[in-house]
């Protein structure tokens, strides 16, 4: 493979017809710096229609080239139909890196096209950075539960595919650029699509499960006993914030995925964030980086989550609970 | 009879791993080797399938030979078969090298309706495989599945609830399946020792580079994996913040309190 064949960076925009994922933006703001520093164009991959504002978006982060793919078979998304859809896509054009956001629909079907290419593909990057020496780019990912950071490279295949978290990268447009917009017109045989979605029921609206405004919270790690869970709430209320936790809290049933804190889960920029039996693996704490004040405690003095705190407290997480509950209501 | 294949991996404890602070590298001695954590959960469903419709669960690993005692667990849970591919050839291998070589070895083990593999694994945590294990057995896809709600075996066809970033869903899709499962409603059963006795005597099934036909020497292991690592860093983690440690807990929370007096 000619990888000097294969030119410009893709990012597919996830959408729902009215309005875009916000990684999607991210991404775009993000590989238009990378697109400048390799000399490449940043394109933005639409498929099926989308709002004229919410396309405005999308063009303020400094997009070179839109791909608008028309036709029937994309709408609801199925992995068949995108996979076979970006596979055709990257043969026909040749970009030299496709961006996916690392959404449940971006997570199953980037890593499948990459596979029917095939090509090298990444996941979770928290820093992208080209070397011009090569013409790679390096996806840089915490590895082996945070403990180090790798240096993941795709030396000989192109395009360089990656699906990037949410959060991962701001939204911080530059302006829109001029900008040429090519139509695809194309469809995927609806028969093709192995599996057929019978219903979908919305979470329902419940401002408690919304992390992303509160301006308190208390967060809980896998050290809490379920018992103890009232209590927090109720520390959580006092301060007038919100209760959230780690991953492996939800996954034992105790909270819902609302309030899952971190790189799979929310990310959260409150002004204070009460962090109670948190180890403080880079998978959560990603998703505090924008964090006023952190205060942990935790009864391990190792534990990481000290060194991503203002204030820490070596201690039984349950008894600092209570301690703090009752200075409060005092 | 229902078919099912449960791709796992023996991974590193990586909460017992600690990095050489002089070289950066990884200290891997004395950390005990487990079965991944999410394959528990896809064999914990898979058996469950297989308790209420029939059929067999054949488990398959890639891995060097100690691998073989993650497999002697799938087998003391309930798995009727363990397949080990181990080859030295088979070393430095990406999602890419691995899910070809796992594809390549389930096809001389008969056809499978449906193929489980965990979320993501506790070392490498891509998630990749299970889309790229999808594509290999040319299968539909289920990710993220709370529940498995039904199995049509006439009309070859599986319904499960996904629970998606913002609703559930149901969705029914054709055989061969690749799924994933949350771990909430597919807790591992723990065997009792009965079974953890049949489990160390069980035969285990192995292949080698050679011993897969036709397998392409050019697809596997490092010349089959096009990500590379060229380097790993410890990560620059700040200072720790400022420890608060008065004579008792209660004078530590009040003087806390103190200092957060402009935030609260």
């Amino acid at each position: 493979m000619d990888k000097h064949s294969y030119h410009d960076m893709w990012v597919y925009v996830e959408h729902d017809g009215n309005s875009v994922q916000p990684v999607s933006l991210e991404l775009c703001c993000e590989i238009r710096k990378l697109a400048d520093v390799a000399g490449e164009k940043l394109w933005a991959v639409i498929v099926g229609e989308l709002a004229k504002e919410e396309l405005a978006r999308v063009l303020d982060c400094g997009v070179d080239k839109l791909l608008i793919v028309r036709g029937e078979g994309w709408t609801p998304f199925s992995v068949d139909a995108y996979t076979q859809l970006f596979t055709e896509l990257c043969r026909e054009y040749r970009p030299s890196a496709v961006f996916v956001g690392g959404s449940i629909q971006g997570r199953d079907f980037a890593p499948r096209f990459a596979c029917r290419l095939p090509t090298g593909c990444t996941s979770d990057a928290t820093e992208l950075v080209y070397d011009p020496k090569t013409g790679d780019i390096e996806f840089i990912e915490p590895a082996v539960g945070g403990k180090m950071m790798a240096v993941i490279t795709v030396p000989e295949m192109r395009p360089q595919v990656g699906t990037i978290r949410p959060g991962t990268f701001r939204y911080s447009p530059t302006g829109p650029r001029c900008c040429e917009t090519v139509y695809e017109e194309r469809s995927f045989p609806l028969e093709k699509i192995r599996a057929e979605i019978l219903d979908f029921a919305p979470d329902q609206e419940d401002d408690s499960l919304n992390l992303a405004d509160a301006e308190v919270i208390v967060c809980i790690g896998n050290a809490v006993k379920a018992e103890a869970l009232p209590r927090y709430r109720q520390l959580a209320q006092l301060l007038g914030g919100k209760l959230a936790c780690t991953r492996p809290v939800f996954d034992r049933g105790l909270l819902p995925f609302k309030l899952v804190i971190g790189q799979s889960g929310a990310v959260v920029k409150p002004k204070l964030l009460f962090s109670f039996g948190v180890s403080g693996a880079v998978n959560h704490v990603t998703g505090l980086s924008d964090a006023g004040c952190i205060v942990a405690v935790n009864k391990d003095p190792d534990a990481a989550i000290f060194h991503y705190s203002d204030y820490g407290i070596v201690g039984d997480m349950d008894e600092i609970c209570d301690l703090l509950l009752q200075q409060l209501e005092g | 009879m229902l078919n099912i294949l449960v791709c796992v991996k023996q991974v590193p404890d990586v909460n017992l791993v600690k990095i050489d602070p002089e070289t950066g590298s990884l200290i891997r001695k004395g950390v005990p080797a487990i079965l991944n954590p999410y394959d528990e959960n896809a064999l914990e469903a898979a058996i469950r399938l297989k308790e209420h419709y029939g059929g067999t669960v054949t488990c398959i690993t890639m891995g060097p030979d100690q691998a073989e005692e993650a497999l002697r667990e799938c087998l003391a849970a309930g798995a009727d078969r363990a397949v080990l591919l181990s080859d030295r050839a088979f070393a430095n291998a990406d999602t890419l090298a691995t899910s070809y070589v796992i594809a390549s070895a389930a096809r001389l083990l008969g056809y499978f309706d449906l193929i489980f593999c965990g979320k993501e694994s506790l070392d490498g945590a891509t998630g990749q495989m299970a889309s790229q294990l999808a594509e290999r057995f040319d299968a539909s896809q289920l990710s993220c599945v709370a529940e498995i709600l039904e199995l049509d075996e006439t009309a070859r066809s599986i319904t499960a609830k996904r629970v998606l970033e913002n609703g559930t869903e149901r969705t029914r899709a054709s055989w061969p399946c690749l799924l994933t499962v949350e771990k909430t409603n597919y807790r591992p059963r723990i065997p009792n020792l009965k079974q953890w006795k049949a489990s160390r005597k069980a035969e285990i099934l192995r292949y080698t580079s050679r011993t897969i036909p036709g397998l392409d020497p050019e697809k596997i292991g490092d010349p089959g994996s096009p990500t590379k690592v060229p380097r790993t860093y410890p990560p620059q983690v700040g200072e720790r913040g400022r420890m608060l440690c008065e004579e008792s807990p209660e004078k530590t929370v009040k003087t806390l309190l103190g200092l957060l007096a402009d935030v609260l």
